[in-house]
């Protein structure tokens, strides 16, 4: 355990910095001071898949690895949608998720949004319309912003976050 | 014999369902005025997930099945629907009147059931389990999936090989190169191509790599599930740095669209330092939780899958060499000529999954070493022309084997069938949750670490 200990010392901070990308240091200021004025310091997303290939969940998990790590912008997902400020819903909307989908959606306290993560909720990706997608989702849900990508990449994320707090 | 896959077509004037096995396929009719056969999950249990698919898909019975409820088909699909039948052509579907679904339950004194999902608390795939617990130890488990089914099949059909590209890279996004091997064997098969070896080569480079980002995600997320938090901050950065390289290597940070008939220019010098740097820092997150007693704590004899049980079931990949199958479709001179060696425990508990996953990375590292080859590469034959026939491919993909089977008739795909290793995987693990408490499952599911998308298409 000592070992790790030295090696941690060692390795330093990883979060990547001024050093390593300027823009999205910028990014991370504007974003802390946004979401501390509109949501008294934390945002809260509820994730749902509404029927992805899982890249776009894979890339919501990497937001948190120490390169991202998301939460210190007091940004986090939470485990329940009632915890939720924002859904965040990415897939194709399938027939079995729909209804499950506008579940959990129904669960989110007042003031609500939602974000549509990756191409799948706007039939943009490469699926064609079938008997078992009900997107676009804008026929569900009211969407606020849409973080456009295939999967989109974690950086972009956190930019969509930001427009998103922009436009509301 | 091991069963692989049971699927059917829709002929002229008869259904055809083949059941594939590894020492052979068998065909069968089936007449459309009288569409009943034998069902064989008495025999081979992980027949039952195909055939209750193969009712939901064609409407054909299986007489003798211990189990007729809807699999793909949930509480609001309208009944009597079968998408996969050729005369089926509606591109939306209204929602039935709900009718329940009866789940798996044990019943008795003090026994009460548990339900999780489809949307679970963490940012993972949805599919639902239901539990019917004694206390806090499980007594049943049932896995009831297919709630992000998409009509994947369905949706390639009437589609040339190279326009379906696009969409089986998105069928699963942690196997996507996986899938885009299978789908480059069917293409060479069907194109009579002769694939030049540099371009294998680098196309199994590629798949090594995914294995490695996905083994390193697992190992972190199987730390956590055990409560040891630090370990998935350094398995996430390890499994983000893979992902960088994929992105460097293919522009894309999962691959998509990266499996094609032309090899870039690798810088071989780079990759050679660069994976043996992070096979240092693996050897010593290797080293680091091996020393952390209360980890193993949770990990030794905890979800055991018995080699019996794998036999039965004809599982594969992560959990089946973990519980010392030594089965792996990577097994064939290619791969052993490049460094691949099988790698298998025997224990079949979390801590048997957790091990060999960091034996596979350090495998994997090795062979892409072998693997890598510098100046670019492309094909000297132009693609011909699609040749009519059934084709199909076998590939390791970082869960275990993935099964893809193609026909093509007039140029386009007639029926487009592939069975991803969780399909398989997913139906045995009920038999490893008695004995185990719930805050278990967890941990147990994630060591496994199956996909929903690529099981429920």
């Amino acid at each position: 355990m000592i070992r790790f200990w030295i090696k941690r010392v060692q390795k330093g901070t990883l979060t990547e910095n001024k050093a390593v990308d300027e823009a999205l240091e910028a990014l991370k200021k504007e974003l802390k001071s946004t979401i501390g004025k509109k949501f008294a310091g934390s945002l809260s997303i509820r994730m749902a898949d509404s029927g992805s290939c899982n890249a776009c969940e894979a890339e919501c998990n990497a937001l948190s690895n120490p390169y991202y790590d998301l939460e210190r912008l007091g940004i986090h997902f939470v485990a329940s949608p009632r915890h939720a400020d924002v859904m965040l819903l990415s897939g194709v909307m399938t027939f079995n998720m729909t209804p499950h989908v506008k579940d959990a959606y129904e669960q989110i306290p007042a003031p609500k949004w939602v974000i549509t993560l990756g191409d799948c909720p706007m039939m943009q990706a490469p699926f064609e319309p079938s008997f078992a997608i009900k997107a676009p989702a804008e026929e569900h849900f009211k969407v606020t912003h849409h973080i456009a990508g295939c999967p989109p990449e974690p950086k972009a994320i956190i930019e969509g976050f930001l427009e998103f707090l922009r436009k509301i | 014999m091991r069963l692989i896959a049971r699927y059917a077509k829709e002929k002229q004037d008869y259904f055809e369902l083949i059941t594939v096995f590894d020492t052979q396929t068998e065909k069968q009719r089936i007449t459309k005025e009288h569409p009943h056969t034998d069902s064989i999950a008495t025999q081979y249990p992980s027949a039952l997930w195909f055939e209750r698919k193969i009712h939901d898909d064609f409407g054909i019975v299986f007489d003798g099945s211990f189990d007729n409820r809807s699999l793909v088909h949930q509480e609001s699909f309208p009944p009597n629907v079968h998408p996969m039948r050729k005369s089926f052509t509606q591109k939306t579907l209204d929602f039935a009147p709900y009718k329940a679904y009866k789940y798996e339950e044990i019943r008795g004194d003090g026994v009460f059931c548990v339900s999780v999902g489809p949307i679970h608390a963490g940012i993972i795939e949805p599919g639902h389990f239901h539990f019917s617990q004694a206390g806090e130890d499980m007594l049943h488990q049932e896995v009831r999936h297919f709630y992000k089914y998409r009509g994947i099949e369905k949706m390639c059909e009437g589609k040339t090989l190279f326009e379906a590209k696009a969409i089986i890279e998105r069928i699963s996004g942690n196997e996507s190169i996986a899938y885009q091997i299978a789908w480059r064997d069917i293409a060479v098969r069907a194109t009579a191509i002769e694939l030049p070896l540099p371009l294998r080569k680098y196309h199994a480079l590629l798949l090594e790599l995914e294995r490695v980002v996905h083994h390193l995600t697992d190992l972190g997320f199987i730390a956590n599930d055990g409560g040891f938090g630090a370990a998935l901050a350094w398995g996430s950065k390890l499994a983000e740095d893979v992902r960088r390289k994929l992105k460097q290597l293919t522009s894309h940070r999962f691959g998509f669209g990266a499996i094609t008939f032309a090899k870039p220019f690798l810088d071989t010098a780079e990759l050679q330092s660069w994976s043996e740097q992070l096979e240092k820092e693996v050897l010593f997150f290797e080293e680091w939780i091996s020393d952390i007693p209360s980890v193993w704590d949770r990990f030794d004899t905890t979800g055991i899958l018995t080699r019996k049980k794998c036999l039965k079931y004809g599982v594969v990949g992560v959990m089946a060499r973990a519980s010392g199958m030594a089965y792996d479709t990577r097994a064939e001179p290619f791969y052993v000529e490049h460094g691949f060696e099988i790698v298998t425990q025997t224990s079949g508990d979390v801590a048997a999954r957790f091990k060999l996953r960091f034996a596979e990375v350090k495998n994997s590292l090795k062979m892409i070493r072998s693997l890598m080859e510098e100046s670019p590469c492309a094909l000297t034959t132009p693609i011909s022309t699609v040749q009519d026939g059934e084709y199909e491919a076998f590939v390791e993909s970082s869960l275990g084997e993935l099964y893809m089977a193609v026909e093509i008739v007039d140029g386009v795909i007639e029926r487009f069938f592939v069975r991803d290793p969780s399909f398989i995987n997913w139906q045995v693990l009920h038999t490893m949750m008695p004995g185990n408490i719930i805050a278990d499952f967890p941990l147990i599911n994630k060591s496994c670490d199956l996909s929903y998308a690529g099981n429920d298409l």
